[in-house]
Parts: C-alpha cells; sequence; structure tokens
C-alpha cells in the first residue's frame, strides 16, 4: 500500500468511517505467478487437469491461492469459453481469505464464486447460497462443466426437491441452494427421530452470493418449522367481518410508522356490542387475541403490497426484495387472520416445533464469506454481526454511469406526472427505460397510466417472478420500458440492446439503459442496487431518482418539522434543507432497521445458546441409549418389568421415542414462554431496569429447568404409559409446512431513557405552561 | 455477591474489564490529588484545615463531593466530572427542543457520533469557563468562603519569577485538559470496563472521602468511631433494601393465537420501584437549600440585617429544625414531583394498548391509566418518606448529638449514601448480568 493510501486507510479508521477495506496489494501480486501457472496447466489436458486439481485437494495447504486460481481460470476457459478476468481472481482471492468482497453488477460474481468454492472444497463442503431457487439451479448448472473439469462434484436444492434430492445435492462437494431452504433442512434434521432421516451433512464452508441482502436484511428473519394446529374456538371469518366494517381512525389507530394498530374505546365499545361479550373479561383472552389479529390483517397488511393472493393462497411479499417470499407465513394465528379477511380458506396454524434467525443458522458455518455489489455501506454492521471485512474490487472497465440528484416534489401527485413525463420523453428516442417502484400496486398502476399514453411496458413483479429473469435480461432492447418493484433481477444482467446484444450501438448511441426510481428506499443500499442496473461493466448509461415529500420514507423518518423548500409552478423543489432532510430520512430508516436486527440478535443470541445445547441432549437421546439409562435409573421396577416382556432392543426404542417427543414438546413450550417473554421485558424500563438483562435473568433460569423437565416427563410417561406390545408408536405430532417473521416492538425501550423522559416531560410542562397532575 | 466476584475473576474477558476499571479509578485519583502548577501545596493543605476546623461552612458541598475533594485542592482533576455531566445534560435538553438534533439523534451511530462530538465541545468549554471562575475565586481567597487570609496563606502565589497572568493561564489550561482527561476516562469505562463511566467515577470521588473522614472520627473519639461505623452498615442494609424493593403489576399481551401456555403474569409485569425517583430529588432539594446561603454571603460576615440573621441561624444552619423540615419537605415535593414528569401512567397505557398489552382484569386506555396512576402514588409515599429519611439523617445526628465537628462529616447520609449504594447496585448487576452469559457460553465449550 502506498503511503498515501496507508494515511487515508489510518485517517478512515480515526474517524470510524464505514468503508475501512482490506488491502489488496498481496492478493495483487499474486496476479503474475497466476498467469505463469495458467501457462503451465493450458499444455495439460483434461483427465491431467482433473489430476492437478485432485492433487490440490488432497494437500494439506488448500489455501494456495495461486493454484487455486490458475486452475479455477485454466478450467472456466475450456468450459465455458470464457478467460476470467484478473479483477474476477482478485474477487476470488478475497473469498479464500474468508471476506466480503464487493464488485458491481455484471462484472462475473457467479464465476468467482464458482473459482473460490473449488478452492475451499478441499476444506469440506462448500454451499454457495444463492438469492432464489431459480438462479441455485441456473448457477449451479452453468458452473458444472467448470467444476467437472477440477474433479468435483455440484448439486443443487431448490423447494421441490425430495429428501433423497436433498440428500445427494448435499453430499456433493457443493451444492447451491437457497438460505431459506438451507436452514429448513437444518430445522426439519434437527426434529428426526431417525438419524438416517437427516439430509445435511457437517457444515463447512458457505459463500454467500448478494451477501448483504442475506447477512443484514435476512438476517433477523426467523425461519420457523410449525407442527399441530390447536382448534380455533372463535371462527377468525366471523370476526374478520366484523373487523372490515370498523373504520380508520375513529374505530381503531395505526401507529408507530405503521407497524401497530389497537382499538379505540369507540371501536371496542362497537366490537363488544356484535360480538355480545366483556374483551377483558378473564376468560375471553381468546377472543381478544382473535380481534387484535384480524384487526392487525385488516389495517396493517394490504393486498397487493404485503401480499398477494394466488391459487387461492395468500403468498407473502419480501419487503426488500419485493418478490414472493418462498415459503414464509405470518406467525401465531395472524397468517389465518388474513386467509379469513380475503375469505380464503384455511391453511392452519400451528405451533412453533423449532425456529432460527437466518443469522444463527449462518454462524453454524465454519467459515463465512460472501460477494455482493453493495457491501461497503454495511461494512461495519458485518464486522459487528459476522466479524467479516470487506475487500472492494474495482470494475473490469471504469463506471461511466451518471447519477443524476434527486428530483423533489412536494406532492405524490406531481412526482407522478414528472416520472411519466421523463418516461415518455425517453422512450421516445427508443432508449430502453427501467422504472423501479416501491409495491406491487404502484408498478401496476404506472403500467396503467403508461399505456393511456401510448407507451408500451412490460411489468415485473411479484406476481409473474417466474418469468423474472427473461424479463430483465431483455430489459436494455431498444425501446424497451421495464416497470419493476425495487430489487427484482438481483443476479440477471442487463445487456444493452436485449440479450443477443443485436441493437448494442444502437442503445449505446442513445446513452444506454437509464433508471428511474419513483421514490427513494428504506436503504441507500437498495438505490444503489436499482441504480447498479446501468452502466454494467463500463457500459453507458444514467440512474435518477424522484422523490416526493408525501413518500412514505419521509412521512415517517423525516424531520419534525419537514422543511418544505419552495416549489416551482411543476411542484418541483430545488432547496438544500430539503435534500439534507431526505437523506436524514433514508439513515433513520436504516438506522431502525439496524436497531430491528440488532434487538433481534441480542434476544436471539441466547436464544441460540438454548437452542444448541438443546440439540445436544437431543443428539443424545437420539444416537446413544442415554433415554434407556435414565429411565432404567429413575423408573427401575417398570423399566425391569418391560425389560420381561420385551426384548432389551424394544425397550430402549420406546424409551427414546418418549424421550425424544418430551424433549420437542418441552422445547416447543419453552420457545412459546420465551416469546411472551420477550414481548412485554420493555415495560422493565419503567423500573430503571436493564430489559436485556432482565430477560437473562428470567430466561437462563427457565432453560435450566427445562432440562431437568424432560427427563422427569420421560419418566412420569414411561411409568403411567400403557405400552401393548413392541410396536408401540406414539401419537406423534403431525408437520406441517413451516413458517415466520413476526415484528416485535422496534426498540426495546419505547419509553426513552430517564433522563430523556425527564426533559421530554419538562419542556412539555413549560410549553404547555400547565401543571402536572400528581404535585 | 462476594462469590459472584470471585467468579468474575475467573472469567478472563470480564477480569480484563474489571481490572481496566480499576486502572481508571486509580489513574483519575492520582490526577485528583496531583497538585496543579502554580498552586501552593502547602498553603492549600493549610486552608483545608482552616476550613474543616471551621464552624458550619459548607462551601460548594455538592461540587466538592462530586470532585472528591480535588476542587478545593485546585488539583489536575479540579473540576472532576462536573463540566461532562452538565454537558450531557445540556445536550439532551437541547435535543428535546431543537429538532435538528432530534432528527441526528434518531440518525443512529453517525448522528450519534455528532452529538458526542458536540457534548466534548462542550465539555470543554465549561471546563475553560469553571476553571477561570475557581481560579479568579482561588485568588480571592472565596473559593475558601473568606475563612482562610489571602495575603498570610495565598494559594496561587505570585512567585516573581513567571508573570502572573502565565501562572493563571497555565492553570486554567492545566484544569481544562484535566477535565478532558476525565471525560475521556468515564468513556474509556463505559466503553471496556464494567459499569457507567460517569457513574464510577462519581462514585470513586464520593468513597475516596470515606477513609479520610473516617480517621478524623477516629482521631476524635473511638467510641464515635464504632457507633458510625455501626450505624452506616445499618443504613447501607437499609437503602440496599429499599432500592431493590418494587411492586410488579401483571401485563398480558394479547397477540399470539397458538402455543402460548397460561401464564400466571409472572413473568411480564411493570416493575415499579418504590424509589422510583432515585436521587434526583434530593440533589434538587440540596441545590435549593443552598440558594439561600449563597444570597447571603453576599451580604457578608457582620451583617445586622436582621432577615438575613434570621435565615443564617435558622435555614442555612443544617442543625436547625427549619432546615430540616424544609429540606424533608424539598425531597417529598421534588420527588413526586420527578415521578409525575417521567412516569406518565397515560402514554405507558396507551404504550401497552398499543401493542396488545393490559392488565388483567382492568379495561384498556383511561382505567389502566388510572390504575398505574393510582398504584403509583401510593408506591411514592413511602418511597418520598425513606428518600427524606436518608437524606436529614446526618442533620439529625448534628442536632441530637451537638454539633460534634466529625459528624457534621458524616459520611453515610443522604447524597452520598443513594449514590454509592446506587451505582454500586447497578455495577454489581452489570457483572452478573455478564457473568450469567459468559458461563453460560461456557457450557458449550
Amino acid at each position: 500500500m502506498g503511503l498515501v493510501s496507508k494515511f487515508n486507510a489510518w485517517r478512515r479508521k480515526l474517524q470510524e468511517q464505514p468503508g475501512t477495506t482490506i488491502d489488496l496489494e498481496p492478493m495483487q501480486a499474486l496476479l503474475p505467478l497466476i498467469e505463469e501457472r495458467e501457462a503451465e496447466l493450458s499444455e495439460l489436458t483434461d483427465d491431467e487437469l482433473r489430476a492437478a486439481a485432485t492433487a490440490l485437494h488432497q494437500r494439506d495447504d488448500p489455501q494456495d491461492f495461486v493454484e487455486a486460481c490458475a486452475l479455477g481460470r485454466e478450467a472456466a476457459k475450456r468450459a465455458l469459453d470464457e478467460r476470467p478476468y484478473d479483477v474476477q481472481l482478485l474477487g476470488a482471492q478475497v473469498l479464500l481469505a474468508g471476506h466480503v468482497v464487493e464488485m458491481a453488477t455484471g462484472e462475473g460474481k457467479t464465476l468467482t464464486a464458482a473459482i473460490a468454492a473449488a478452492g475451499y472444497a478441499a476444506m469440506g463442503p462448500v454451499h454457495v447460497i444463492t438469492v432464489n431457487d431459480y438462479l441455485a439451479r441456473r448457477d449451479a448448472e452453468w458452473m458444472r462443466p467448470v467444476y467437472e473439469l477440477l474433479d468435483l462434484t455440484v448439486g443443487w436444492v431448490n423447494e421441490s426437491s425430495t429428501p433423497e434430492e436433498r440428500r445427494e445435492a448435499y453430499a456433493a462437494d457443493i451444492t447451491y441452494v437457497s438460505v431459506s431452504e438451507a436452514g429448513f433442512d437444518l430445522l426439519r434434521d434437527s426434529i428426526v427421530t431417525d438419524t438416517a432421516d437427516r439430509v445435511h451433512r457437517e457444515f463447512g464452508t458457505v459463500i454467500i452470493d448478494e451477501a448483504d441482502s442475506i447477512l443484514i436484511d435476512e438476517a433477523k428473519v426467523p425461519l420457523v418449522l410449525a407442527g399441530s394446529t390447536i382448534d380455533e374456538k372463535d371462527s377468525p371469518v366471523a370476526i374478520a367481518e366484523i373487523v372490515s366494517g370498523l373504520r380508520r381512525d375513529h374505530d381503531y389507530d395505526v401507529v408507530d410508522d405503521g407497524r401497530t394498530v389497537h382499538l379505540s374505546t369507540a371501536g371496542l365499545a362497537k366490537v363488544e356490542a356484535l360480538l355480545e361479550i366483556d374483551l377483558y373479561a378473564a376468560d375471553q383472552v381468546d377472543s381478544l387475541t382473535a380481534v387484535n389479529l384480524a384487526l392487525h390483517a385488516e389495517a396493517l397488511l394490504v393486498r397487493d403490497v404485503d401480499y398477494i393472493i394466488r391459487d387461492e393462497k395468500v403468498e407473502l411479499i419480501d419487503e426488500f426484495r419485493g418478490r414472493v417470499a418462498q415459503r414464509r407465513r405470518w406467525p401465531d394465528g395472524l397468517q389465518a387472520a388474513v386467509e379469513a379477511k380475503e375469505k380464503i380458506r384455511s391453511s392452519g396454524g400451528g405451533t412453533v416445533l423449532q425456529t432460527i434467525t437466518v443469522q444463527a443458522f449462518l454462524t453454524q458455518y465454519k467459515k463465512i464469506c460472501g460477494m455482493t455489489g453493495t457491501a461497503l455501506p454495511v461494512g461495519d454492521q458485518l464486522r459487528e454481526f459476522y466479524k467479516l471485512e470487506v475487500a472492494v474490487i474495482p470494475p473490469h472497465l471504469p463506471n461511466v454511469r451518471k447519477d443524476w440528484p434527486d428530483r423533489v416534489y412536494a406532492s405524490a401527485e406531481e412526482r407522478d406526472i414528472a416520472v411519466v413525463n421523463e418516461i415518455v420523453a425517453m422512450h421516445a428516442t427508443g432508449r430502453p427505460v427501467l422504472v423501479g417502484t416501491l409495491s406491487v400496486a404502484e408498478s401496476e398502476q404506472l403500467a396503467a397510466t403508461l399505456a393511456e399514453e401510448g407507451v408500451e411496458c412490460v411489468v415485473l413483479n411479484a406476481k409473474n417472478d417466474e418469468k423474472e429473469a427473461g424479463i430483465v435480461a431483455e430489459a436494455g432492447s431498444f425501446n424497451a420500458v421495464t416497470v419493476s418493484t425495487q430489487m427484482t433481477g438481483r443476479g440477471v444482467d442487463i445487456r444493452l440492446g436485449g440479450s443477443d446484444e443485436k441493437d448494442r450501438e444502437r442503445v449505446e448511441g442513445l446513452g444506454g439503459l437509464f433508471v428511474i426510481g419513483t421514490a427513494r428506499n428504506d436503504s441507500r443500499r437498495i438505490d444503489d442496487q436499482l441504480r447498479g442496473r446501468a452502466g454494467r461493466q463500463g457500459d453507458p448509461g444514467e440512474s435518477m431518482f424522484f422523490v416526493s415529500l408525501e413518500d412514505q420514507l419521509i412521512e415517517r423518518y423525516g424531520p419534525e418539522p419537514m422543511p418544505m423548500g419552495r416549489a416551482d409552478a411543476d411542484g418541483a423543489i430545488e432547496d438544500e434543507d430539503v435534500r439534507w432532510a431526505i437523506g436524514s430520512a433514508q439513515r433513520v430508516a436504516e438506522t431502525v432497521n439496524l436497531e430491528i436486527h440488532r434487538n433481534t440478535w441480542r434476544y436471539n443470541y441466547l436464544l441460540d445458546q438454548h437452542r444448541q445445547l438443546h440439540a445436544k441432549r437431543r443428539e443424545e437421546l437420539l444416537v446413544t441409549d442415554a433415554a434407556g439409562e435414565l429411565l432404567a435409573e429413575r423408573a427401575p421396577d417398570r423399566y425391569n418389568e418391560l425389560s420381561e416382556e420385551l426384548s432389551e432392543e424394544d425397550v430402549l426404542r420406546i424409551a427414546r421415542t418418549i424421550a425424544l417427543f418430551h424433549a420437542d414438546s418441552a422445547w416447543s413450550e419453552h420457545l412459546a414462554d420465551m416469546s411472551e417473554l420477550r414481548e412485554g421485558i420493555h415495560l422493565r424500563v419503567l423500573g430503571a431496569q436493564d430489559p436485556l438483562d432482565e430477560f437473562h435473568r428470567e430466561a437462563i433460569p427457565a432453560f435450566r429447568g427445562l432440562l431437568a423437565e424432560i427427563d422427569n416427563r420421560t419418566v412420569k410417561e414411561f411409568e403411567e404409559l400403557e405400552i401393548d406390545g413392541p410396536d408401540w408408536e406414539p401419537a406423534d405430532a403431525g408437520l406441517v409446512r413451516p413458517s415466520a417473521t413476526w415484528t416485535y416492538v422496534v426498540s426495546d425501550n419505547p419509553f426513552g431513557s430517564e433522563m430523556e423522559r425527564f426533559f421530554a416531560g419538562m419542556v412539555k410542562l413549560f410549553r404547555s405552561g400547565k401543571g402536572v397532575k400528581g404535585n | 455477591m462476594l462469590s459472584a466476584f470471585a467468579s468474575a475473576f475467573r472469567t478472563p474477558d470480564l477480569r480484563n474489564k474489571i481490572l481496566f476499571t480499576l486502572l481508571m479509578i486509580a489513574l483519575y485519583r492520582v490526577g485528583a490529588t496531583l497538585p496543579s502548577p502554580g498552586v501552593s501545596f502547602g498553603n492549600v493543605q493549610k486552608c483545608l484545615d482552616i476550613v474543616e476546623s471551621g464552624a458550619d461552612n459548607q462551601v460548594f458541598t455538592l461540587l466538592n463531593l462530586f470532585s472528591g475533594g480535588a476542587l478545593l485542592q485546585l488539583s489536575v482533576f479540579a473540576l472532576g466530572i462536573m463540566p461532562y455531566i452538565t454537558a450531557s445534560i445540556i445536550l439532551q435538553l437541547l435535543t428535546v427542543v431543537i429538532p435538528r438534533l432530534e432528527q441526528l439523534r434518531k440518525e443512529g451511530q453517525s448522528g450519534q457520533a455528532k452529538i458526542t462530538q458536540y457534548t466534548r465541545y462542550l465539555t470543554l468549554g465549561l471546563g475553560v469557563l469553571q476553571a477561570s471562575a475557581f481560579v479568579a475565586l482561588a485568588r480571592s481567597g472565596q473559593l475558601f468562603g473568606g475563612a482562610c487570609d489571602q495575603t498570610q496563606f495565598p494559594v496561587i502565589p505570585d512567585t516573581g519569577k513567571i508573570p502572573l497572568w502565565l501562572t493563571l493561564t497555565a492553570l486554567v489550561i492545566t484544569m481544562t485538559a484535566g477535565t478532558g482527561m476525565v471525560m475521556w476516562f468515564g468513556e474509556l469505562v463505559t466503553d471496556r470496563g464494567v459499569g457507567n463511566g460517569m457513574s464510577v467515577l462519581i462514585f470513586t470521588s464520593i468513597a475516596a472521602r470515606l477513609p479520610n473522614e473516617g480517621i478524623t472520627i477516629w482521631q476524635d473519639d473511638k467510641t464515635t468511631f464504632f457507633v458510625v461505623v455501626g450505624l452506616a452498615v445499618v443504613v447501607i442494609a437499609f437503602v440496599v433494601f429499599l432500592e431493590q424493593a418494587q411492586r410488579r403489576i401483571p401485563v398480558q399481551y394479547a397477540k399470539r393465537m397458538i402455543g402460548r401456555r397460561m401464564y400466571g403474569g409472572t413473568s411480564t409485569y411493570i416493575p415499579l420501584k418504590v424509589n422510583q425517583a432515585g436521587v434526583i430529588p434530593v440533589i434538587f432539594a440540596s441545590s435549593l437549600l443552598y440558594l439561600p446561603q449563597l444570597a447571603t454571603s453576599f451580604a457578608g460576615q457582620d451583617t445586622t440585617n436582621r432577615t438575613i440573621l434570621w435565615i443564617n441561624r435558622n435555614i442555612v444552619a443544617q442543625d436547625k429544625p427549619a432546615h430540616i423540615i424544609l429540606y424533608f419537605m424539598l425531597i417529598i415535593f421534588f420527588t413526586y414531583f420527578y415521578v409525575s414528569i417521567t412516569f406518565n401512567p397515560t402514554e405507558v397505557a396507551d404504550n401497552m394498548r398499543k401493542y396488545g398489552g393490559f392488565v388483567p382484569g382492568i379495561r384498556p386506555g383511561k382505567p389502566t391509566a388510572e390504575y398505574l396512576d393510582f398504584i403509583l402514588s401510593r408506591i411514592t409515599l413511602p418511597g418520598a418518606l425513606y428518600l427524606g429519611i436518608i437524606s436529614i439523617l446526618p442533620n439529625l445526628l448534628i442536632g441530637i448529638v451537638g454539633g460534634g465537628q466529625a459528624l457534621q462529616n458524616f459520611p453515610f447520609g443522604g447524597t452520598a449514601v443513594l449514590i454509592i449504594v446506587g451505582v454500586g447496585l447497578e455495577t454489581v448487576k452489570q457483572i452478573e448480568s455478564q457473568l450469567m452469559q459468559r458461563n453460560y457460553e461456557g457450557f458449550l465449550r
């Protein structure tokens, strides 16, 4: 590193700016060596190349970057007819060193990951985490010839894979899989009653594509495995109907940035009159819960924004990606409430059998690395949560995309007019335009307006994600107008002039792809992802965001009072204070998300320790005769009695089955208890106590009791159970589909610190000029 | 508690944190006794002796208490942690008033860093201000309430070798730099040590005076010493007990349909402390009572004005019933005042309702707020009485025993004991909870 860059790195560190990166120089120094080795390798036959790869894999020193990169490059050259650029090899080296690499869109991340995956293969199984099932399959098949030349096997998993297929895919050296599939497989493995039913083997290395999205945005999402349904006493349909008759701001209030809703006194009276009960009576907790859930479904979850209805099913939309979230459900009866609201058949609720957050799941791996186009802005978070460092790889060709400053409008209406005018003007020249919108509903509305203006456009949203890759690939064609939700098409390149680049020069002459954002997203990274769709590999391109002061982002997170600036006749605003306020609103939104993540992690960290300890005990019960030994010791009479009737093997099997059943059900209860505890823990602040400490204080003894409780229940059941023969089976809880996500209170301290409360109270006191009650 | 410390020392990570905190405390104490350049150490000691043997001269009691006696010694850390606390309080207040600051705070890490930066600048600014003021007071002799004649024992003597203005400037710079150091120590303790840096340093200052005062009492009368120690143990035990006392109001959340086991309301509750207000009412009351003293001191020593004499005799004098009763009443008032401002039953009820929570058997909204208000008013009364009694304990002793000067410095009354126990409990609790987590991780390895 030169003196100047060293100084800059030092200065950044001193100022604690995000974006301290690792030094690429030692890796750059290896590039000539790789080239030399590549020249030698190119002399070899395919079989000899395989032999060379095998030799590397068997060596004690698998971290030989030169050999790994040279082999990868040679294999890619032969298999794909594509010689990886130096920057791709640099990226592969960063991955091999265990960091997160930032590479712009279109720089060939898939191949980079493949070279690194092959390098890691010697150290155990490698999982490449992709954004969705489609990409898992596509990337695995695409890279298969490369891996075959390196004598490695490759597999992929998607939602419809059978357990056998999964087992086979995970048995391969390298497995391509989405994070939810890999996570759910771990959850299912954790409740098997026969070790042969497991699909995962050990966890080695994970290489994560779109690392920021998975490591940060999705990290807090709990993956949940749910079991048998409890009978619902109150029909959610009847309550949904009553609730749908309520009026917002009159019968109920939506507060806290649209995160929560509650009945007003008038609304409560109305509901109680219709149901003819007192909701707050001691025996009506279930009805109250049902009303709360129905209200949540009615007021906070909007069709075509939060979910869509497809094939008579409610499907959730991922808030960060704008596409259908696979296998995701709302927890704790909310799903059923939404189904009741939409009057479709209930898919059933479920007790939570096992849960793990994406972050806790990923930390199962011995080594984590990943790549994305936007790693630097989350560098600090990656360090905080995963101890990962970021390296920025310069693009192969310099980026010449022009990013215009935001165009700000006073009202949403004026903004929408400006957006349409801009699209129409651009489209008139034949220039391809890609529009990013915030929701499915908005994308459809925009498409309709454009159609009125005579502009044909393709809509890309959660409703047709199977065609997504094809549509995105054509977004750069001459005359194309594509309207999409925010993050669609991650992982698919937009080539100018269409996927075959037949009009490339013509589109280049027009200035390349023009990207429009109809509003700023909750995070700057997501904006940057959208911008990054243009300007691929040195292509020309431009990006422009339109913002209105009525946008949700501004209204929720902007300063109070919001500076308004001065608007011209079209409602356009040019004002420094307004620009600052918009940037600030986005930073506040990012902070809120970070706080949610941090809090989720803090509280889940302990729960994850519980999960691991419990898993260890369960494993003991499953693979050893620990259950039999326990019962022989604690219930010797019954044990001997049964041993006389049945064979030793059968008694042990029965003991194991009972113990496992209770291990699982007690664990499930523990999870429910912990959610309950977590729910109200923020109230402890009122007694000047730290909620997290208090959580630990209660959770730790609860877990200690749990392990003893499992043993006790097992013994009790064993003593009381009628066992009629060697074929005895317990009434097993049937497993239903997995479910997920429930938002908690944003911060664990909604009241503010004692000092803040005091000052806020004093200011209120002086401003109102009135006395305070109580003195 | 001792076993907690023992096992804390067996956990390397935690041991390092504790040792680090102790190191910071040690450095802080060294700076607090290190005389600033230009100050005559000998003369300062003489003046201190005069002040301590003087009648009821309570010069800058609170400030001196918070600086651990460093203030009157004009040491490098004379200003102690006070400018930092003041700056933090001012910034907190401004955040409520100025929208732009409020927005910065909401922006999280980057915004918070900026606010921290402002706090630091303000601390240094206040440091310069206070240092100048105290240096000026010291020169004029007002620092010791005029009890110490500056022509006889000049604390900042003009030696003639160095121009006086240079000495004074150097003194101000030294004290301001000292303030910066103390602030830094505080932040370091918060970041890498145990407990909250500011609280730990205040704790240190107060605790540092104990041995000194113990010796004074010991030299005065051996029996009194044992009585005082015995009394101290009783008072501390009483404070520890009451500081932890709370009333738990059960709360239930009706948000989950499935998998909920009926709870007896044991784990989800609002803890209402008996002493919900902490030490703040005492500080307010004593600050307010300090005003008459300040006012009369302007009138000079030998006034004949009857009102002033009456005030001096009854309000300023700490062993007189008028003073004691006033002090007690003020504490009661401020306790209710503080609790009513920080705990707004309506707001709490609204928050619970927002997230689907309710007190079993009580309807949400207004009835809940009324219920909380009722409980709060009832629990605040013993809390206020307790604060008042602990605070007037030393004054009562002076009255009963009869103005023995050793007892006047009784270190286990009022503010001191409340702060010491409060910070102590908080820090031990933090160590305990870290320990709990560590031990736990130990299971897995």
